[in-house]
């Protein structure tokens, strides 16, 4: 099967040290993929250049049959809104926004009525049990609720990839879990790849197959049947 | 045009967003605009002001006509009441067709009279009390607005029918053309200087306060682009924030400036006071202030986001900033120093005012637009090299570091407030160098001339009995005055007394009856002094009676200060004893007891009887020439401005620096719950504004001076600065810095109090 | 694990048939390692003996599966003196886990090497266990998560491990 999105031999630095030396990842449709490794390693960072947020120095990022790293600014931010969904570890919502505003921010940016886009965010937000907190701004949620609302707003415009980086960093194990099983099944069932930045094992256990980052080089670990 | 619309629309919807927070935000940013809006509605206003006065002057004019039963016969007076004039017209009706003058309903008549709202207040407060002695008459209403150049005009139009028909001016109506001032070359440049340098500041507090809370903002936006809205987007967005700050300042603004109006008859500033009609902007003015409001807030708010456009990982990095370019900011100081160059010398007085002003008032902008351009580069790379230090001096290093735009658009808005001060101080101190040619006399105090009209019959014995009798008074002289001419142009006075008399008048070295002196000013400009014999035209006051003088032998004096009443021939009435003089005028001079409070005014009120026959002055005042009035008013109009713009400069680095502190609530507080001591973070904060301010201290008076210097040269002047000026300027505006700081401390207490520990 | 307290808690709900007993117990406890019909049978019959259980009537037929065992008060006390007992924490020092890996450490092998072999195994227990979890009820969910930490556990170890012997070898290369 031909990988959704394919990164070889990324090559990233800031200032004299690299964080990126060579490092490349394939992710298939609708699989989940963990990116794992030691504290520096890099995982963040090939993470941004795996959805066009970060520009490599040298290297190449082909998702379908396009080159990111060659596409303007307003086509990656385009494809960011319509194929790509994002749960970083905190503060990807928008303060100012209520919970429901910010799970429909991404369809109505894309011309969606606003009627239509909040109530299908308002099903997003039902699907990942946290109703309660439609009309709350971020800043008035638990951290728990807080990321599950970043999980609806990244499915909610049914992307293809959905980028988490250390998404249940700020959680406890019980919340964690429950954020992992709720962002994997709903992935699973809109057949959404997910690439999984996390150190923590059980964690990586909801995905299909580990990447292991190290020195800002990767190695794909084969599932091991 | 639909993706615009809704563009826009989120902007809003994200800036009322938030909560308390954005409340908080929206609330200081249109305090920011709002109080540079009034001003300038208020500055909009000032043509509105001259042309209602001018035409309310034209309607006052009095049109000379036929002495006969249609005519108003109209005497002026000029009095003064502890510094303050009172414009007091006695008028008699030569029939029942006399006109009217505007104010007031109909001639008053024998013992009635009409006053301004503001002379009727004065004369029925106690401070009114020796004023009421001047005026017997009784007050049967007010005189209308229309009849006033400001509110605070004290006039008086009283009724005089015994008034004799040939000393007074028959008119045959009122209300004549309106006339244009023409303020030649050096005023006009002023004026232009002075708006400019007092109008440019609060545009640029405007174009700060649009960008408050811009990390915030930032972030807020970061978080934006992460959901992919494209670059383009974000701007529009950003736009839409921006836009809603500028309408709210706007009606904030517009709110200030219309409760204001209504106490601004109340208010004098430096003399000045203003009607509330008046108070009218311009509708022009006014249309291009609420478009210029909201164009300002957006280009700022977009230039100011060329970096963080880019970046969607906002959101987790915060990454440092790039280093800021120089060139670019140079340009601005650049571009102005030329235009500045090119009009060197078209304002001067021998070019006639030639130079363009569109070019100079570019000039001027671009040059104080250089300063908040600089700023940021200057403090980032002044503040980067620095390193250690005790914990609250680090503290606020880092943070200059780390975000070196908003320290400098924190003292910004002074910085150019300072610059445009310094010019205009240094212009205003060279120009009154210029226009003032002689030394302006400090008035004797202790001594006043009583003025006396000719009369018929000689008033000199009745006045000078009425002043022997008044309270406060130690000496009554009298000289006689008379004057000669050599040729058609050279003039002098003659005064004619005893020796007591003449030495009260002037400094004369050892005089005794029979000495005759020549008073000249020490610098010897002016008439050169005739030489003794030469015979010349010796006439009365009124050149009525002319003979044929041969001036005697006398002592030449140099004196300090020379003005008509103190310079020229001072003769012993033995030294003129057989010569065929025409008769003089009697000049009364009081001696004054200055140890009783308002002695002078008791000369007055002891005169007052003869009314429009007296005039009261203090020895050695001088009556200026129309340029220097002009210059004076201009003077004071200049500082009256640069006193509300200084507080406005105050209330905007208040506004500033309070959202600075809010902004910062967060890691504050975090370093005041891990024990850091309030007085290390009250330090640091003092440090974090007063670094930048002395920053900005040097740059705007590098700024400031070299404007001041090349407008100089436009004036054709001597590039002189006055350094005392610039001095004290300077001092003001770092106490400024410090006071406001101080402000901020009780909201530092609150932001570090437990609740600002909660993340929002 | 004490199987016969085990059994001694699921008699607790209500009388059982011996091989009741024995499912509920696989399907529960039992997932590495089902019990041995006659496991269950020696157990209870001790059980009997020391009058924890008592039988509780027996249907018509023949045989043992045919006895329904009901919870004396003596066994209910004993239950919960078990389950009041803290166990002894157990180091795993006995672990080959442990053993193999610090031998490859010590030996002079890639740390790195070492660490992503082990994570590769653990990770693919560890999702079935994810998988089982998802699929199972709350007392499944309990014991795969028991196992999915300790199997964390064991990597956190080893990424330490691995992270000091890396440091360690640098410092004493240099
Ligand atoms: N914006 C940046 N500026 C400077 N250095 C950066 C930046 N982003 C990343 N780095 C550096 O690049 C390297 C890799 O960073 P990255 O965030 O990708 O690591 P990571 O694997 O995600 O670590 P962690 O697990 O701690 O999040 C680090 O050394 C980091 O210091
Ligand atoms: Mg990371």
């Amino acid at each position: 099967m031909r990988a959704l999105l394919e990164a070889t031999n990324l090559r990233k630095s800031f200032g004299p040290t690299p964080a990126l030396d060579g490092a490349g990842l394939s992710v298939r449709a609708g699989e989940v993929v963990a990116v794992m490794g030691p504290s520096g390693s890099g995982k963040s960072t090939l993470l941004h250049c795996l959805a066009g947020i970060l520009q490599p120095d040298s290297g190449t990022v082909r998702y379908r049959d396009a080159e990111l790293s060659s596409m303007p600014d307003a086509q990656r931010s385009e494809l960011r809104r319509t194929d790509f969904g994002f749960v970083f570890q905190f503060g990807q919502l928008v303060p100012e926004l209520s919970c429901l505003e910010n799970v429909a921010l991404p369809l109505r940016l894309g011309g969606i009525k606003r009627r239509a886009a909040e109530s299908r965010a308002r099903e997003w937000l039902e699907r990942l049990e946290v109703t309660g907190v439609a009309d709350k701004r971020p800043g008035e949620t638990s951290g728990g609720q807080g990321q599950r609302v970043a999980v609806a707003r990244a499915l909610v415009t049914g992307p293809s990839v959905v980028f988490a980086d250390e998404p249940t960093g700020a959680l406890d194990s019980l919340n964690g879990e429950r954020v992992m099983q709720l962002l994997t099944a709903a992935a699973r069932e809109t057949n959404a790849a997910v690439v999984l930045v996390t150190h923590e094992a059980r964690v990586a256990a909801y995905s299909d197959r580990e990447v292991v980052v190290r020195d800002g080089k990767s190695r794909e670990v084969e599932p091991a049947r | 045009m639909k993706r615009w619309f809704s563009d826009l629309a989120l902007g809003v919807r994200l800036a009322l967003g938030g909560g308390r927070t954005s409340w908080v935000r929206l609330v200081l940013t249109g305090a920011g605009i709002g109080l540079g809006v009034a001003v300038l509605l208020a500055a909009s206003s000032v043509p509105t002001i001259f042309a209602e006065r001018a035409e309310r002057s034209s309607q006052q004019a009095a049109i000379p006509g036929e002495a006969d039963d249609r005519a108003l016969y109209l005497r002026w007076w000029i009095t003064e009441y502890r510094a303050e004039t009172v414009d007091v017209r006695y008028m008699m009706a030569g029939g029942p067709q006399a006109p009217v003058p505007p104010g007031i309903p109909a001639v008053p008549g024998d013992g009635e009279m009409y006053v301004s709202p503001a002379l009727r207040e004065l004369l029925d407060s106690p401070e009114g009390e020796l004023l009421r002695e001047r005026f017997p008459q009784k007050v049967i209403g007010s005189i209308g607005d229309n009849a006033l150049t400001a509110p605070h005009d004290l006039v008086a139009m009283v009724g005089d029918p015994r008034m004799p028909r040939d000393s007074a001016d028959p008119i045959a109506r009122f209300g004549g053309p309106t006339q244009a001032q023409d303020l030649g070359p050096l005023l006009t440049l002023l004026v232009i200087v002075g708006c400019v340098v007092l109008l440019f500041p609060i545009l640029v507090f405007v174009g700060i306060s649009t960008r408050l809370a811009g990390a915030q903002r930032d972030r807020r936006l970061a978080a934006l682009r992460l959901v992919g809205a494209g670059a383009q987007r974000v701007r529009r967005i950003a736009a839409g924030e921006a836009l809603l700050g500028a309408v709210i300042g706007l009606a904030v603004g517009t709110g200030l400036f219309m409760i204001s109006r209504r106490f601004v008859e109340d208010v004098r500033l430096l003399g000045l006071s203003v009607f509330t009609g008046d108070l009218t902007p311009v509708p022009w003015l006014a249309v291009l202030i609420s478009a210029l409001v909201p164009v300002l807030a957006v280009v700022t708010s977009v230039l100011a986001m060329r970096r963080t456009v880019v970046e969607p990982l906002g959101v987790v990095r915060h990454t440092k900033p790039v280093r800021r370019v120089l060139w670019w900011r140079l340009v601005p100081i650049a571009l102005g120093t030329v235009a500045l160059l090119t009009q060197a010398g078209s304002m001067g007085e021998s070019s006639g005012g030639a130079g363009n002003q569109e070019v100079l008032i570019g000039g001027i902008v671009l040059l104080l637009l250089g300063i908040p351009t600089m700023l940021p580069w200057v403090v980032e790379r002044s503040v980067s090299r620095l390193r250690g230090g005790a914990p609250s001096w680090q503290l606020a290093i880092r943070r200059l570091q780390l975000e070196s735009g908003t320290a400098a658009r924190v003292v910004g808005g002074v910085a150019v407030v300072l610059a445009g001060a310094i010019a205009l101080q240094s212009v205003l101190t060279s120009v009154s160098a210029k226009i003032i040619e002689e030394p302006l006399s400090e008035a004797d105090r202790g001594k006043v001339h009583v003025s006396l009209r000719q009369e018929p019959q000689d008033l000199a014995p009745q006045a000078v009995g009425m002043l022997e009798r008044a309270e406060g008074v130690k000496r009554v002289h009298t000289t006689q005055s008379l004057a000669y001419r050599t040729d058609t142009r050279n003039y002098q006075g003659i005064t004619i007394g005893t020796c007591e008399a003449m030495t009260a008048l002037t400094a004369l070295p050892d005089c005794q009856d029979g000495d005759a002196f020549m008073v000249v000013n020490q610098a010897a400009t002016g008439n050169p002094a005739v030489a003794p014999g030469t015979t010349v035209t010796a006439f009365s006051e009124d050149e009525e009676i002319t003979k044929s003088w041969t001036v005697p032998q006398y002592e030449l004096v140099r004196a300090e200060i020379v003005t008509r009443n103190t310079s020229g021939l001072f003769l012993t009435p033995a030294a003129v004893r057989g010569a065929d003089l025409p008769p003089g005028r009697t000049q009364i001079m009081v001696e004054l007891d200055q140890s009783k409070a308002d002695a002078v005014e008791h000369v007055r009120n002891a005169v007052a009887p003869l009314t429009w026959r007296t005039f009261v002055s203090f020895v050695g005042e001088i009556d200026m020439a129309d340029r220097v009035v002009q210059f004076m008013s201009v003077r004071q109009a200049l500082l009256a401005g640069s006193l509300i713009t200084l507080l406005l400069a105050g209330a905007s680095l208040l506004v500033l620096a309070l959202e600075q502190v809010r902004e910062r609530r967060r890691p504050l507080a975090v370093l005041a719950a891990s024990g850091v001591p309030r007085g290390a973070l009250g330090r640091s904060l003092l440090w974090q504004n007063a670094v930048p301010l002395l920053l900005a201290l040097v740059v705007s008076t590098a700024v400031g001076t070299g404007l001041a210097a090349l407008l100089l040269r436009v004036l054709d002047l001597p590039v002189a600065l006055d350094w005392g000026g610039i001095g004290l300027l300077s001092v003001a505006a770092a106490g400024l810095g410090l006071v406001v700081t101080a402000l901020t401390l009780p909201s530092l207490r609150r932001a570090t109090g437990a609740l600002g520990l909660r993340s929002e | 694990m004490s199987i016969g307290h085990t059994l001694l808690g699921l008699l607790e709900k209500g009388p059982r048939h011996g091989y009741d007993l024995k499912r509920a117990y696989d399907e529960r406890f039992g997932q590495d390692r089902p019990l041995h019909y006659g496991q269950v049978y020696t157990t209870l019959s001790r059980l009997l003996r020391n009058g924890l259980v008592e039988e509780a009537g027996v249907e018509a037929g023949d045989g043992p599966e045919r006895k329904r065992y009901a919870i004396t008060d003596a066994g209910v006390t004993d239950v919960e003196k078990w389950l009041s007992t803290p166990e002894k924490p157990e180091p795993y020092l006995q672990n080959t886990l442990y053993s193999k890996v610090v031998l490859a450490l010590l030996s002079g092998r890639d740390a790195g090497d070492v660490l992503d072999t082990q994570r590769s195994a653990h990770l693919v227990t560890m999702r079935e266990l994810t998988k089982r979890k998802a699929a199972g009820d709350l007392a499944d969910q309990l014991i795969c998560d028991h196992a999915l930490f300790h199997l964390e556990a064991d990597l956190r170890w080893l990424e330490l491990t691995a992270a000091r012997l890396d440091r360690l070898k640098t410092e004493v290369v240099r």
